[in-house]
């Protein structure tokens, strides 16, 4: 449950963000972020919906490759629910 | 910094002084998965021993708040959401009545997954005319978000029910009680990336343990294997931290502010283990009016609490606390499987038993069936 994926942001409206991750995009709280400067290009770690840390480009990079492989575990699983 | 792999990481583990017995505790369902996923366990040098302890919020969600959650869902102008892994968690009660939120749903009742705080507000004022409710459980970094929620402004017909709980304390209270026995900790990354890696700072400053802050890809999680059995040949305790891309000191400050903002600490119950102070939330005073358990008093069940604990037969209170691995359960793989499962170890994805038959153990080998974590 305390799974965080990295997204880069592509646009900000207030505390919402466009971001996108492997040319999906969703719409992202900013609001845990008010002590933070964040600009589009920046990369952010997304928990339920919210942006919970920034983190640079490679390791947002390194971050996605560990991510592939356990969504393969995952979706391997029988019956494994995936929101 | 060039890191190193986890090779790497592994020759230097096995280039340390192996140590006669060494327990190190993980307390995240997501550093479980990540060990068991990638086999660790059996890479590791004689002697250390990976337990996984109270690492699954939903595993210890009490059981009274599901009781009160299915009890709500069943009202005509509810519309009951919760995270997807909260609803097949079983209640002790009859067969004749809806043991689950799954089941609840199955008789009628409007149940919903949600995968975000963001769904519950969308759900809300879509139907402004149905109650919809939020059954909450998460530790801090789900909290977090359930806390910006709740500051950005909900809306009348939302309220919540909450269940979220706090990691150190639960740390804390089998350190002072002494009730598992472990040698070191891998504290969550997660967490510490939102609370700040300092709040795990007691292991090594009251009780003298080895701590190391990890992430989640097998090079983190083996730098702090590294990290803790390094310290213990010096013979030396401190806070380390395997995860500083995303674990920074003090954690997200913003998102702290967040959490203090909207809940109060107070003393919270844990499924199968009982009260730990200070390990809950709940909602402050001027947010009182979204709270569901003021907003339908009439289905809060003090009484339960006796009643509410694990599931017979099930041992996830002694997996959850880290004194047997799951596979020691009499009923592992045999009724308590993912399809049918008999405890909430077995239904969440961060549950020990549910990570363990996923990464494909099968039943206690006879070798192993004697040595639990807990054997001094
Ligand atoms: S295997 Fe099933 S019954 Fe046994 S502890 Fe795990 S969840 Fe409970």
């Amino acid at each position: 449950m305390c799974l965080a994926i990295p997204m880069r942001i592509v646009a900000i409206d207030g505390f919402l963000a466009r971001c996108e991750a492997r040319g999906v995009e969703r719409e992202v709280s900013l609001f845990l972020m008010q002590e933070t400067d964040l600009a589009p290009g920046d990369h952010v770690m997304v928990h339920v919906g919210y942006a919970i840390q920034k983190i640079s480009e490679a390791d947002a990079a390194e971050a996605w490759a560990l991510y592939d492989e356990m969504l393969e575990t995952l979706d391997g699983e029988a019956g494994a629910p995936r929101a | 910094m060039p890191r190193r792999s986890a090779q790497a990481w592994l020759d230097a583990l096995h280039a340390l002084p192996p140590p006669p017995r060494f327990r190190i505790m993980n307390v995240c369902g997501g550093h479980e998965r990540a060990i068991s996923r990638a086999g660790l366990r059996s890479l590791m040098p004689a002697g250390i021993e990976l337990i996984p302890g109270p690492g699954c919020p939903v595993c210890v969600c009490p059981e009274e708040d599901i009781h009160q959650a299915i009890q709500l869902a069943l009202h005509e102008e509810v519309i009951l959401v919760a995270f997807g892994d909260m609803l097949r968690v079983p209640v002790n009660v009859p067969r004749s009545r809806p043991r689950s939120l799954e089941a609840a749903r199955a008789a009628g009742a409007d149940v919903r997954p949600i995968a975000s705080p963001r769904d519950a507000l969308r759900m809300a004022r879509a139907e402004p005319d149905r109650e919809v409710v939020f059954f909450a459980a998460g530790f801090e970094t789900t909290m977090a978000p359930v806390a910006a929620m709740v500051l950005e402004g909900l809306p009348n017909n939302l309220s919540l029910l909450l269940s979220g709980r706090r990691t150190w304390p639960a740390v804390a209270m089998l350190l002072e009680t002494g009730e598992t026995a472990f040698d070191a900790l891998v504290a969550p990354g997660h967490v510490s990336a939102v609370m700040g890696p300092e709040e795990w700072d007691f292991v090594a400053t009251d009780h003298g343990l080895p701590v190391a802050v990890a992430g989640f890809e097998s090079a983190s999680l083996l730098a702090a294997f590294h990290a803790v059995l390094r310290q213990r040949s010096a013979g030396a305790a401190r806070r380390e931290n395997t995860y500083p891309e995303v674990v920074r000191p003090g954690g997200n400050p913003g998102a702290r502010r967040c959490l203090e903002t909207a809940f109060e600490i107070v003393d919270g119950n844990w499924r199968g283990i009982g009260t730990i102070p200070e390990s809950g939330y709940a909602l402050r005073p001027a947010f009182a009016a979204h709270d569901a358990r003021r907003r339908f008093p009439e289905h809060a069940a003090p009484d339960r609490r006796r009643a509410g604990e694990m599931p017979a037969g099930c041992d996830c209170a002694r997996v959850v606390l880290g004194r047997i691995y799951p596979d020691q359960c009499r009923l592992y793989g045999r009724a308590c499987q993912p399809r049918h499962p008999v405890g909430p170890c077995m239904v969440s994805d961060e549950g020990a038993c549910r990570i363990w038959w996923s990464s494909g153990v099968r039943q206690t080998e006879v070798a192993n069936a004697e040595k639990t974590p807990s054997t001094l």
